[in-house]
């Protein structure tokens, strides 16, 4: 166990060395900053002193070197916009972006995981084509439109909710609530058709031959069967919710990660978009470990 | 019912709901197990032999529906018996142990677990006691080293190994009844001798009575008290086993047998019995075997026929008519 931990930790170097070059690429071929930081009137000579300045007239390869420097220094430049460390500004969102990642997340496991077991158990029941057809509505509604909906109707016509932006409970009510319809959504109908395989397994036959009740059954011997191949998916909700909730947190005005590398790409300020997209990549990388891990403690298999 | 009676079926159906309606499997079937001895059943795939286990113990699933006008128990009906009820049985007075040993026994949790829960449920035990008596019951079916293989998964144990903890787990509660659905179908030749010898002793110490279901004649010659022969649902023929092997009165049987080959006879070629056994949505008019018949007459296509005593046995065909008793 202990082995296959440490293992796995080393295993994150290189994949986030890989991450950082792709990153940077993608953010080299995206466009010049210089174009966007200088009036238009600037001149040439304008322009390349500031380039120079940037270090962006240096080839390619010099320039990630350089930029891999400055990211083992903890240097990740510096937003033109805020004119702020950019791994700074990514560190003042992220616990927003966390407080409302974390409330989705749990109600969206917790309304997964009931919903998808009760209608595996009352399966081809009216109950369960609801919650079938209610989780096919949640994965086909997009998240903008699940958004200005709710906002329509508990903020502007309720008037009970607050609009946007970040302060008490109430203002993480509606962004939660877009992101746990999406996440919870997705879940139910994993957790159910895993139930409903799991269910027919021989060993829960066995259960029942030994005279086990109903609920023993569902909850000890099949649940945690369907949490192995379910726990991976669940866990990559992670990373979704923290940095990819960027059209919730961008309607809501919720001041999180998502936000941050949106108007980032906006307004090409491709420091805090290079930190933003960096800090998604780590929190994937750690959700992936996260459900390694899990799986070696309930699979005995797998430490084996 | 008599003294000597353990289980007493009377008229079990099985049937299935489908987008056509009511598919019946099983119909009509009656038997009784003995105290303390081994009743086989025998035939083909398909023929319905888990499907009766099953629904003795109740675990027929929707969309199946199990009926019987009686099946009793030890000198209790427990053909109306609530789930609750039934449940409370299982695992205690009846039990079962099924065809796949390495399929059958929860992955995720320890044997120790998984043996623990029929002591707490059953017999309200505490861990200690859980314990204890599991460990017991693993050295009773002869596991080496009981302690630590309590503490293992069951992917750390071969098959053999699993189906000794099936059959532990299955004795636990000393049932009257215990229910083997080709326990040694899936185990080696050399691993199928020792749990089947391992049935035979644990049955006289226990006392237990066993329904041995198996399509293999080699094991029901060494286990069986008493046999019965399935076809297509239906029991074809029931007889002692030694009555059974040296004359089997229904065609189905004598096929059966034929089609088995013995030691130090001169055989070409393997005899079969022509034909397959038929679709239930299907099912041939008249005699369910007719088809496959090499004794059937007009009255067999169109006449179902039923079962007969003939010398203190049991047996589904219009050939012993007039020789009942």
């Amino acid at each position: 166990m202990a082995r296959y931990l440490a293992k796995r930790i080393l295993q994150i170097i290189p994949v986030l060395l890989i991450l950082t070059f792709i990153i940077f690429c993608l953010v080299y071929v995206a466009g010049d900053p210089v174009a966007l930081m200088l009036p238009p009137e600037a001149g040439t000579e304008a322009r390349e002193s500031l380039r120079a300045a940037l270090g962006l007239d240096k080839p390619f390869h010099e320039q990630f070197i350089i930029y891999i420097t400055n990211l083992l220094h903890g240097d990740f430049g510096t937003s033109y916009e805020y004119n702020q460390d950019a791994l700074q500004l990514v560190l003042e969102r992220l616990p927003y972006s966390a407080q409302l990642a974390a409330v989705a997340f749990v109600a969206s496991v917790i309304l997964g995981v009931v919903l998808g077991i009760a209608s595996a158990q009352y399966k081809d029941t009216p109950f369960d084509l609801l919650v079938s057809a209610l989780s096919a509505l949640g994965q086909a509604m997009p998240g903008f439109w699940v958004a200005i909906m709710l906002i329509l109707l508990f903020s502007v016509n309720m008037k009970v909710l607050p609009v946007s932006g970040a302060g008490g409970f109430e203002h993480i009510i509606l962004p939660a609530t877009t992101l746990t319809i999406m996440t919870a959504a997705k879940i139910v109908p994993l957790i159910r058709s895993n139930m409903i395989e799991v269910m027919h397994q021989d060993y829960i036959r066995t259960a029942k031959s030994k005279g086990l009740k109903n609920s023993a059954i569902v909850f000890k011997h099949a649940f945690k069967n369907v949490l192995v191949p379910v726990i991976t998916i669940v866990a990559m909700q992670i990373p979704t919710l923290m940095g990819g909730a960027l059209i919730t947190e961008t309607i809501f005005a919720w001041p999180g990660l998502g936000m941050l590398i949106y108007r980032g790409v906006a307004n090409l300020d491709m420091s805090v978009v290079q930190a933003g997209v960096l800090m998604v990549a780590f929190i994937t990388i750690l959700a992936n470990l996260i459900s390694d891990i899990a799986y070696c403690l309930i699979d005995p298999s797998i430490r084996y | 019912m008599k003294d000597n009676v353990l289980l007493s079926v009377k008229n079990l159906s099985v049937k299935f709901k489908t987008l056509d309606g009511m598919n019946t499997i099983i119909e009509g079937n009656s038997f009784d197990v003995k105290k303390g001895e081994v009743l086989c059943m025998v035939g083909e795939s398909g023929c319905g032999k888990s499907l009766t286990s099953l629904a003795i113990m109740g675990l027929i699933e929707k969309p199946g529906i199990a009926k019987a006008d009686e099946i009793m128990l030890d000198g209790e009906d427990i053909s109306g018996y609530s789930e609750e009820a039934l449940r409370k049985l299982r695992g205690n007075k009846m039990s079962m142990i099924f065809q796949e040993p390495l399929t059958s026994l929860n992955p995720l949790f320890t044997i120790g677990n998984q043996m623990d829960e029929v002591f707490r449920l059953h017999r309200k035990m505490d861990r200690a006691e859980c314990r204890k008596n599991s460990i017991e019951m693993l050295r009773f079916v002869g596991i080496p080293a009981p302690e630590s293989v309590y503490k293992r998964y069951p992917v750390a144990l071969s098959g053999g190994m699993r189906q000794r903890v099936m059959i532990a787990m299955a004795l636990s509660c000393r049932p009257k009844l215990l229910i083997a659905d080709e326990p040694t179908t899936a185990l080696d030749v050399t691993i199928q001798r020792q749990i089947l010898n391992l049935m035979q002793s644990l049955r006289k110490e226990l006392d237990t009575s066993i329904i041995l279901i198996t399509h293999d004649l080699s094991v029901v010659a060494e286990m069986a008290d008493r046999v019965i022969v399935m076809y297509a649902g239906q029991i074809v023929e029931q007889a002692d086993v030694r009555d059974l092997f040296k004359k089997p009165l229904h065609p189905y049987t004598e096929g059966l047998i034929n089609s088995t080959i013995r030691l130090g006879e001169k055989c070409e070629r393997l005899k079969t019995i022509p034909g397959t056994v038929p679709n239930n949505e299907n099912m041939p008019k008249g005699c369910r075997f007719h088809p496959r018949c090499p004794f059937a007459t007009d009255r067999c296509r169109n006449e179902q026929p039923q079962l007969i005593n003939v010398e203190g046995r049991e047996v589904r065909c219009f050939r012993y008519e007039g020789s009942e008793n």
